[in-house]
């Protein structure tokens, strides 16, 4: 009874340490939670399928997990659902009654119509996408180029900007607020104010030593034999990163790739710092200027509209972006 | 096709490892050297330094008559076969073929029918279109063999490409790459650790020990005259049998004693080897091959000078032949000590035929084909048979 979740714990347990969670590659370990035909419950876990047979076990175990679920799901999705919620509720309503289930005066789908329309969240959020599109694509750049050389060409003074690098990520981002604002307005060199443009966004994004070394962490991990074969067959650096190395690092760049939208998705206070034009800001940065001006209920239907974008989004490129093809079969027999 | 030379090699690494030292080696146009010699010593190191991937620290090397020493491994024209394939896995079987041709720029037409060929020789066709994932350790190496094939190189360079697939397949790989070499006529460098891959594959093997070249020759010749103790010990399974004796002469011929134990040496070989006469009353390193000795149940009568006497250790039957191993008493420093501490006990191996009775605990009486005895001097490790061309500096 107990050798099959023997064997199955062991296969598990070996391709997790096998792969680690840096390790390139690999799938991330795929939970496909089997159900055992004989007890009808999992059988993946600390209980053994004999002990499920216990109606003790049974109807406590069942119980809890009944009540670790619904607190769950009120402690994570509570919030949103009321956002959802309240939405579309009369702005009256939503004063009055703010935790109410129903809706007394009916639902206010004009909430969300006024929102689209006057409040044009539809417009802060294509300048929000705008960023987070530019951000996404200077950070990778930097990113990937940054840990290729650091990782994979390794010139001589590799190792003392790695240091460098660490040594970035032990200093708060808020210490560097006023130089880097400093630097926008006026930058070396160029000399010309990137003020109100979403460069001034976009390049400082980019300087992101954590996904440097996310990135390089990554490319030490591929085998080397496989540049080496690469050399050999000709390849010279610029071929080897595109033919190469980026192909076989699909999985972190969606990691980084979810980063990176993400945190410039919820990105508040650089925005505001230096996108002062209304027209160009993020709705990040809008929705708490329009907050005295609007009423209740259309500006929680901006919000949920704006929480909603990025939820799709990633539900539909998460599979895309979780699962890399893998480096199955590049090395060993 | 083209010859590749090397002329005083090393390789000293940023931690000061000297790897490979000064190490001079011809490989003939089309010819099969295999460089062997036990782990770490700087077998694969020398192949880098041909293939590009590794500086070199002295001395120079040649491919095709040109020093390649600042030239880029793309340059150099050679294809290499790793050790773990190193097959780009987000590539088909037929991409990962080809890509050295794509960058080389061969028209598309040239390349797939080159592709097609090379899966054909290899047997890969079925699978042109899979990842590298979804296939077995044996196609995997296949694959890595087609991407060295289909570039049509100047030379092959090999670095264990055997040690990853199991023995039964190891065997069959191993003739596919022979006769592939053979077809194809590339000059190939073939590192391994294995003794019976260089045996059976190379032209001429090149032994290496701790970076320097002890022997080069053909399988043959390295294993009926090897230069010294070391190449004695590793060419040859099971390994030959080394003990500390003594050359005397009775009755007028050379009698080499070793512990309890003494072998008279046949005439003829001392009139072929007469060096061994300097040695008369001196101490020597004996060497005996396993198979040269023999369960005295199946050799006629023999003088008694052949026989050696001990109690069988340990059998070990493997169908086609027996190995016996026995302790002689002996003032070792050459062969296998029994145990760690006792050096005076060394554990020798006989190997005979399988019908033999014998079995642990029995008294062992066996003949030793006298014809062939090897002996090697104490103090250098070199073979007392001068008519090899000893490398300098090679010390056992
Ligand atoms: N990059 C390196 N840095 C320092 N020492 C090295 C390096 N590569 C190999 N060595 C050393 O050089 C010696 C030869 O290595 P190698 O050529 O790989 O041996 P082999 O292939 O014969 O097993 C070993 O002692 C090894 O530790
Ligand atoms: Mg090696």
């Amino acid at each position: 009874m107990i050798t099959p979740w023997i064997r199955r714990h062991r296969k598990s347990s070996k391709s997790v340490s096998s792969q680690g969670l840096m390790l390139p590659g690999h799938r991330m370990p795929r939970i496909r939670r089997r159900r055992n035909p004989v007890s009808g419950l999992t059988n993946q876990g600390l209980i053994s399928p004999s002990d499920w047979k216990r109606p003790s076990v049974r109807w406590g175990v069942g119980a809890t997990h009944m009540l670790l679920l619904v607190a769950l799901v009120v402690i994570g999705l509570g919030p949103l659902l009321w956002l959802a919620k309240a939405a579309i509720t009369p702005t009256n309503d939503i004063f009055n009654h703010p935790l109410s289930l129903t809706f007394a005066h009916g639902a206010a789908w004009s909430n969300l119509r006024t929102a689209w329309s006057t409040v044009q969240v539809g417009h802060y959020l294509l300048n929000t996408i705008e960023i987070c599109f530019g951000s996404w694509l200077v950070q990778l750049t930097v990113a990937t180029t940054g840990g290729y050389v650091l990782s994979v060409l390794r010139p001589r003074y590799a190792r003392v900007v790695t240091a460098m690098l660490l040594v970035t990520l032990f200093l708060p981002a808020i210490v560097l607020l006023v130089p880097l604002y400093l630097m926008i307005v006026n930058p070396p060199l160029i000399h010309h104010s990137f003020m109100n443009s979403y460069w001034a966004v976009w390049l400082p994004a980019g300087a992101s030593s954590f996904n440097v070394i996310i990135m390089k962490r990554f490319f030490d991990n591929l085998p080397r034999e496989l540049f080496e074969a690469a050399r050999i067959d000709g390849a010279g650096p610029v071929r080897l990163f595109f033919s190469v190395v980026l192909p076989m690092s699909k999985p972190i760049l969606g990691v980084v790739s979810v980063f990176a939208f993400i945190a410039e998705w919820k990105n508040f206070l650089w925005p505001f710092l230096v996108l002062q034009d209304p027209n160009k800001q993020p709705i990040s940065v809008r929705l708490p200027a329009i907050a005295g001006q609007t009423q209740l209920g259309v500006f929680l239907a901006a919000m949920l509209i704006a929480c909603i974008v990025p939820i799709v989004g990633f539900l539909i490129f998460q599979r895309s972006f979780l699962r890399g093809s893998g480096l199955g079969g590049a090395i060993k027999g | 096709m083209a010859a590749i030379e090397f002329q005083g090699v090393s390789k000293v690494f940023a931690d000061g490892t000297r790897a490979v030292d000064s190490l001079d080696l011809m490989v003939n146009e089309a010819e099969f050297m295999v460089l062997v010699g036990p782990s770490g010593c700087g077998k694969t190191t020398a192949l880098r330094m041909v293939a590009g991937l590794e500086e070199i620290s002295e001395g120079t090397i040649l491919i095709g008559g040109n020093v390649v020493n600042d030239v880029s491994p793309k340059e150099r024209d050679i294809a290499m076969v790793f050790q773990n394939y190193a097959l780009y896995p987000h590539m088909s079987v037929a991409d990962n073929l080809g890509f050295g041709l794509k960058l080389r720029k061969v028209p598309r037409s040239e390349r797939r029918r080159r592709i097609q060929q090379a899966a054909e020789t290899l047997g890969l066709e079925p699978y042109l279109d899979r990842k590298p994932r979804a296939l077995s350790g044996g196609q995997r190496q296949r694959v890595a063999m087609g991407r060295a094939i289909v570039r049509e190189p100047r030379a092959f360079l090999m670095d264990e490409p055997l040690s990853n697939l199991d023995a039964k397949l190891r065997v069959q790989v191993r003739a596919e790459i022979h006769s592939l070499q053979r077809v194809s006529g590339v000059t190939t460098i073939y590192v391994t650790h294995d003794q019976t891959e260089a045996m059976t594959m190379g032209d001429r093997i090149a032994v290496l020990r701790d970076g320097t070249l002890q022997q080069v020759d053909t399988p043959e010749r390295v294993y009926q005259r090897p230069a010294n103790q070391f190449v004695a010990g590793f060419i040859g399974s099971p390994a030959m049998n080394l003990v500390d004796a003594r050359l005397t002469r009775a009755n007028g011929s050379l009698v080499a004693h070793f512990g309890d134990h003494s072998l008279e040496v046949d005439n003829e070989l001392v009139a072929e080897h007469p060096e061994l006469l300097a040695y008369e009353g001196k101490d020597v390193v004996l060497g005996i091959r396993p198979e040269d000795l023999e369960d005295a149940a199946f050799v006629g009568e023999v003088p008694p000078g052949r026989i050696l006497e001990a109690v069988c250790n340990l059998r070990e039957a493997l169908g086609s032949e027996e190995l016996l191993h026995f302790p002689v008493t002996a003032e070792a420093n050459a062969g296998e000590p029994i145990g760690l501490l006792d050096r005076k006990n060394v554990m020798l191996l006989a190997r005979v035929d399988p019908q033999s009775k014998m079995r642990e605990g029995d008294r062992l009486r066996l003949v030793a084909d006298t014809r062939r005895l090897y002996f090697f001097d104490p103090t250098t490790g070199r073979a007392i048979f001068a008519d090899q061309k000893q490398v300098p500096g090679a010390k056992s």
